[in-house]
């Protein structure tokens, strides 16, 4: 980051404070695992900062610990919406490493990512306790929405009275359901999109817009 | 002396209230967790993890089964769980605690810089610290089989194996989030995890572990 940008950055900060009065929400990106959190992280990032969030992967539990991008700016309708945005590790009810062994890992590192995997949704867990001023719940559409995890998760979400947005992700994909993500959690609003294919982003956008900013 | 210090490495037992703002000899915030070694200790709850149906397990019900299988922990008073907020399952109240501090303990948890809650808690630690680690007093017993639920079965009776087996059960009462199965593989509590002040950083298939306490969240930026 160049002195320019710092520069920029610390008066818009400075700016903010004084103005806006508030720093930007921190958004918590929360889900089962392998749904596309780091995939739609990746593409939020990527659209209004250039970077990444993290590395993607079909292995289940490919995050491990929460990562963070800060001051992302989303530019919606002529306004401008700041947020941090935090992709969390997939949250479960079991690990088992004998699920890794199907990928070509050896048991010892299979045991390995499991216990990082368990740590993780202990550390998503505490996040969602503390730190998190809104969610994006990410559900891969193909799959089937009615599981424990969901259901405890948006349970909690609403108990803390967050703001939530709930994406159907997957939607490139045959079987992919939206239809019974919205029927499984008809208080809130579903939006589908591909965040690997980049389908249907700009709703998703508007929708930060309106929910975080 | 079941808590150590990672920096100075200065003992803390269970539950001490010390540790919960860092310890006060260098300021650390990480402690490994010490097994003190076997103790009888029930293994109720043991089996009946198995993924309920689907569908069918909302947040206050997954919570209370939670709960029932267990004397109720230190965090179960800070705790703001969908279900709880509004009513008092806690059958008894440390001599010293405020009045108010049902119906505010979400908000103190939620909003505390440390110091009050920890006054707070004192007690019930204490008290759930030798609930854990020695014979268990009527009182103490009559305290938890109150809060367990009535179509609840009694606790399993047997005793664990000495040695690794014995100190994951320890490990599994201690933190009744986290089961062991076996090495790599593990049950959650999600209601246990998202309630507890302090969460696990480290596993360790020994038995000990690493906690972190809230002031410093290791979090990776970018
Ligand atoms: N077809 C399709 N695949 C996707 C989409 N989004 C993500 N994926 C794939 O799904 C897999 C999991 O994606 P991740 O973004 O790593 O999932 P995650 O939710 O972060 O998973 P954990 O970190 O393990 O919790 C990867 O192989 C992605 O390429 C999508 O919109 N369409
Ligand atoms: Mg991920």
């Amino acid at each position: 980051m160049g002195l320019l940008t710092n520069l920029r950055d610390s008066i818009s900060r400075v700016t903010d404070g004084l103005f806006a009065a508030d720093e930007p929400k921190r958004i918590g990106i929360y889900g089962p695992p392998n749904a596309g959190k780091t995939t739609l992280a990746n593409r939020i990032a990527r659209d209004w900062t250039g970077d990444a969030v993290g590395p993607e992967s079909h292995i289940p539990h490919e995050t491990r610990r929460a990562r963070r991008k800060e001051n992302v700016e989303i530019e919606r309708n002529g306004r401008k919406v700041t947020i941090d945005i935090v992709d969390t590790p997939g949250v479960t009810t079991k690990v088992d490493y004998k699920e890794f062994l199907d990928h070509d890992m050896e048991k010892d590192d299979a045991v390995r990512r499991s216990r990082e995997a368990t740590e993780g949704v202990a550390e998503a867990m505490h996040w969602l306790r503390e730190d998190v001023d809104g969610v994006i719940y990410v559900l891969d559409s193909t799959t089937d929405p009615f599981t424990q995890v969901n259901t405890m998760l948006i349970g909690i979400i609403e108990s803390q009275d967050l703001p939530a947005l709930i994406l159907a992700n997957k939607t490139d994909l045959e079987g992919s359901d939206v239809q019974q993500i919205a029927n499984a959690f008809p208080q809130h609003e579903t939006i589908p999109l591909s965040a690997l294919e980049g389908d249907n982003m700009d709703e998703v956008y508007t929708k930060i817009a309106e929910y975080f900013g | 002396m079941p808590h150590q210090c990672t920096s100075c490495g200065r003992t803390f037992p269970d539950g001490s209230k010390e540790m919960l703002s860092g310890c006060p000899d260098c300021g650390g915030n990480k402690f490994q967790f010490k097994p003190a070694g076997a103790t009888e200790d029930t293994t109720a709850g043991a089996t009946d993890q198995a993924d309920p149906p689907s569908g069918d397990a909302g947040p206050s019900g997954s919570a209370a089964e939670g709960r029932s299988r267990t004397p109720p922990t230190p965090d179960d008073r800070s705790a703001s769980t969908p279900e709880e907020s509004g009513t008092d399952r806690r059958p008894t109240e440390p001599a010293d605690a405020t009045p108010s501090d049902a119906s505010a303990s979400a908000d103190a948890s939620a909003e505390s810089d440390g110091t009050e809650q920890i006054a707070d808690r004192s007690d019930e630690d204490t008290a759930q610290a030798s609930a854990r680690s020695e014979v268990v007093s009527p009182d103490e017993l009559d305290r938890a089989s109150r809060d367990i639920e009535p179509a609840e079965t009694p606790p399993a009776e047997e005793e664990p194996e000495p040695g690794i087996d014995a100190l994951r059960d320890e490990l599994n009462d201690q933190f009744e989030s986290i089961r062991i199965v076996s090495p790599g593989q593990y049950e959650l509590n999600l209601m246990e995890l998202y309630d507890r002040q302090e969460y696990i950083i480290s596993l360790q298939e020994d038995g000990r572990y690493v906690i972190e306490m809230p002031d410093a969240w290791g979090i990776q930026d970018e």
